[in-house]
C-alpha cells in the first residue's frame, strides 16, 4: 500500500507538469493555426493606375505573399447593364487596377499600419484598403487568452515541480541509508542510485501514458461526443505523435534531474 | 615491508579548518600489520580512521594510502580504492531490505562480478563467520554479534588491502566480542590483511602482535 501511495504521490505531479505542457502545445497549435486562418483570410485591395507585378509589391514589403489581379470585366458585369459596348470599352479604358493582396505571414496592427502606409507611398498606387480593426481585436484577444493560460500553466507547473522534489527527499530518505553504505565502499553513483531512477524512469514512462492516454480520447472520442465543430474540425490539433515524444523527454529529464538532486544531497559530507 | 598508510604532518580538521582534531601527526602501518587506535572519547578516533578512506581529507600535510595521496583526490580515485579496503562499524552500516548473502557481497557487486561468483562467495564468506544458515535472513532477523560477523563478512569478501574497523565491539557482549576478535585475527594472522582497529579498550585475550597507537592532545603517538 504504501509502495502504491509512494508512486501516487510521484506520479500525480509529473502528469500535472505533462498536462501543462500538453496544453500548452495544443494551444501553440491552436494559435498557430488561428493566426494561419487570419492571415489567409486577410485581404488588402490595392487599386493602382498602372499594372503592377507581384515583385514590385514585394519589393516595397516582402510581408506580401501574393496578389491576385481582379479583372476589369468581372466589375463591369455587376454595373454595366443596358450600357452599349462602346461605353463600356470607354469605362474599362478609364478604370484603374484593382488588386488583393495576401500576406506572406501573421502580422501584427504596426506591422499592418507599415504595410499600408509602404503601399499609399508608391507613385504607382491610388489607393489601399484594408480592414485591420476586426483583425487586430480578435487576435488581441485570443491572445491574452492564450496569455492568462500560459501564466496558470507555469504556475501549475512549478507547484508540481515542487512537489516532484518534495517526494524524490522523501525516497531519497528511504534509500539514504543504502546509497551511503555503497558511497563507503566505492560505489559509483549510477549504481548507488540505480534503484532511484529505476523506478523514477517506470513513473515517467506511466505519467506520460497517462496524459497521451488523455489526450488521445480528447481527439478521437471526446470532440465528436460533445459535438463542439471547433473541437470536431480540429482534432488533429488536440493530439500528434510527436507530443508523447516530447512528453516523454519531458518526465525522463525532470526525474532524472530530481534524482540527481536526491543523490547529490545524500552523499557523505565532511562535516 | 611497504607502508599501505603513511601520514606527515597530517593535520585534519571540521569546519574547513577551523576546528582542529588532528595537528601535525607522523605514523606510518606496514602491510600485514594489526594496529589498534585508543584514545579518550572526542580525541579524535574514528575522525581518522574516516580519513584512511578518504571521508574527510586533509586538512594540512599528506596522508597516502595503498599509494594514493588522499589530499585533493579525485572522487573516481577515492571509489577505486575504496573497492580495495573493507569496512567494519559500530552499527555494523547493513543494508536492511537486503538478504544477509547480498549484504556480504555488496563490494563484489560494486566490482560488477557475476551473480554465480557473488552467489558462491557468498556461501564461502557466511561458512568463514559461521552464519551459513542466514543468508537468506535480513539484518534486522539477526542479533548484533551476527550482525557484526555479516560485516565482518562483508569487509572480507574482495580480499581486501586494508580493513578498517571502527569500534567493532562497541555493542556488543564479551562473547560476541571475542568472536569478533578472533575473525579479525584470522584476517590479519592468516589472510595477511592489513587491520586497523579504532577502540575504546583493546582485549585481553588477542594472541597476534599488534602496534598501538594513542591520539592524546591533536597527536598521534605509538605505544611502546
Amino acid at each position: 500500500m504504501k509502495f502504491i501511495k509512494d508512486h501516487v504521490m510521484f506520479i500525480l505531479p509529473l502528469v500535472a507538469i505533462l498536462l501543462g505542457i500538453e496544453f500548452f502545445l495544443v494551444f501553440d497549435r491552436m494559435t498557430a493555426s488561428y493566426e494561419q486562418r487570419l492571415r489567409e483570410g486577410y485581404s488588402m485591395l490595392v487599386v493602382s493606375n498602372k499594372p503592377i507585378t507581384l515583385q514590385e509589391l514585394q519589393s516595397i514589403n516582402k510581408n506580401i505573399g501574393q496578389s491576385t489581379k481582379i479583372e476589369k470585366d468581372e466589375i463591369l458585369k455587376e454595373i454595366s447593364f443596358g450600357q452599349k459596348p462602346e461605353d463600356i470599352k470607354e469605362i474599362i479604358s478609364t478604370l484603374p487596377n484593382f488588386y488583393t493582396i495576401k500576406l506572406a505571414k501573421y502580422l501584427d496592427t504596426s506591422e499592418l499600419n507599415k504595410l499600408q502606409k509602404d503601399l499609399s507611398a508608391n507613385k504607382k498606387i491610388k489607393r489601399v484598403e484594408s480592414f485591420g480593426n476586426s483583425y487586430s481585436s480578435n487576435y488581441k484577444l485570443f491572445s491574452f487568452i492564450k496569455f492568462i493560460l500560459k501564466v496558470f500553466i507555469v504556475f501549475m507547473s512549478v507547484v508540481s515541480l515542487f512537489l516532484v522534489i518534495k517526494q524524490m527527499e522523501v525516497w531519497g530518505y528511504v534509500h539514504k541509508e543504502r546509497m551511503q553504505v555503497m558511497e563507503i565502499f566505492g560505489a559509483p553513483v549510477m549504481l548507488r542510485s540505480g534503484v532511484l531512477f529505476k523506478v523514477a524512469i517506470v513513473d515517467a514512462f506511466i505519467a506520460t501514458s497517462i496524459i497521451v492516454s488523455l489526450f488521445l480520447y480528447f481527439r478521437y472520442q471526446l470532440a465528436e461526443i460533445i459535438e463542439l465543430d471547433i473541437l470536431v474540425n480540429n482534432s488533429q490539433l488536440l493530439f500528434q505523435p510527436i507530443d508523447a515524444f516530447i512528453l516523454l523527454l519531458c518526465a525522463i529529464i525532470i526525474v532524472v534531474i530530481s534524482v540527481y538532486m536526491v543523490v547529490f544531497s545524500s552523499r557523505e559530507k565532511e562535516a | 615491508m611497504a607502508n599501505i598508510i603513511k601520514a606527515t604532518d597530517l593535520t585534519l580538521a571540521y569546519n574547513r579548518g577551523k576546528n582542529e582534531i588532528i595537528k601535525n601527526a607522523n605514523f606510518s602501518v606496514r602491510k600485514g600489520e594489526f594496529v589498534f587506535i585508543t584514545g579518550p572519547s572526542g580525541s579524535g578516533k574514528s575522525t581518522l580512521l574516516k580519513s584512511f578512506y578518504g571521508h574527510l581529507k586533509p586538512a594540512g600535510g599528506s596522508m597516502v594510502v595503498g599509494g594514493l595521496e588522499l589530499a585533493g583526490v579525485s572522487t573516481s580515485k577515492l571509489q577505486e580504492l575504496r573497492t580495495h579496503m573493507g569496512m567494519v562499524f559500530q552499527d555494523y552500516k547493513l543494508i536492511n531490505e537486503w538478504t544477509v548473502a547480498k549484504n556480504v557481497v555488496l563490494p563484489l557487486m560494486i566490482a560488477g562480478y557475476s551473480l554465480d561468483v557473488q552467489q558462491t562467495q557468498a556461501q564461502r564468506l557466511l561458512r568463514h563467520v559461521k552464519l551459513t544458515e542466514y543468508g537468506n535472513k535480513h539484518p534486522f532477523e539477526l542479533s548484533g554479534g551476527e550482525q557484526q560477523r555479516v560485516g565482518i563478512a562483508r569487509a572480507l569478501a574482495k580480499n581486501p588491502m586494508l580493513i578498517l574497523a571502527d569500534e567493532p565491539t562497541g555493542n556488543l557482549d564479551e562473547y560476541s566480542s571475542n568472536v569478533i576478535w578472533d575473525l579479525m585475527e584470522n584476517a590479519c594472522g592468516q589472510l595477511e590483511t592489513t587491520v586497523v582497529v579504532v577502540t575504546h579498550r583493546i582485549p585481553t585475550i588477542f594472541s597476534l602482535p599488534y602496534r598501538h597507537f594513542i591520539i592524546e592532545n591533536k597527536g598521534v603517538y605509538e605505544v611502546h
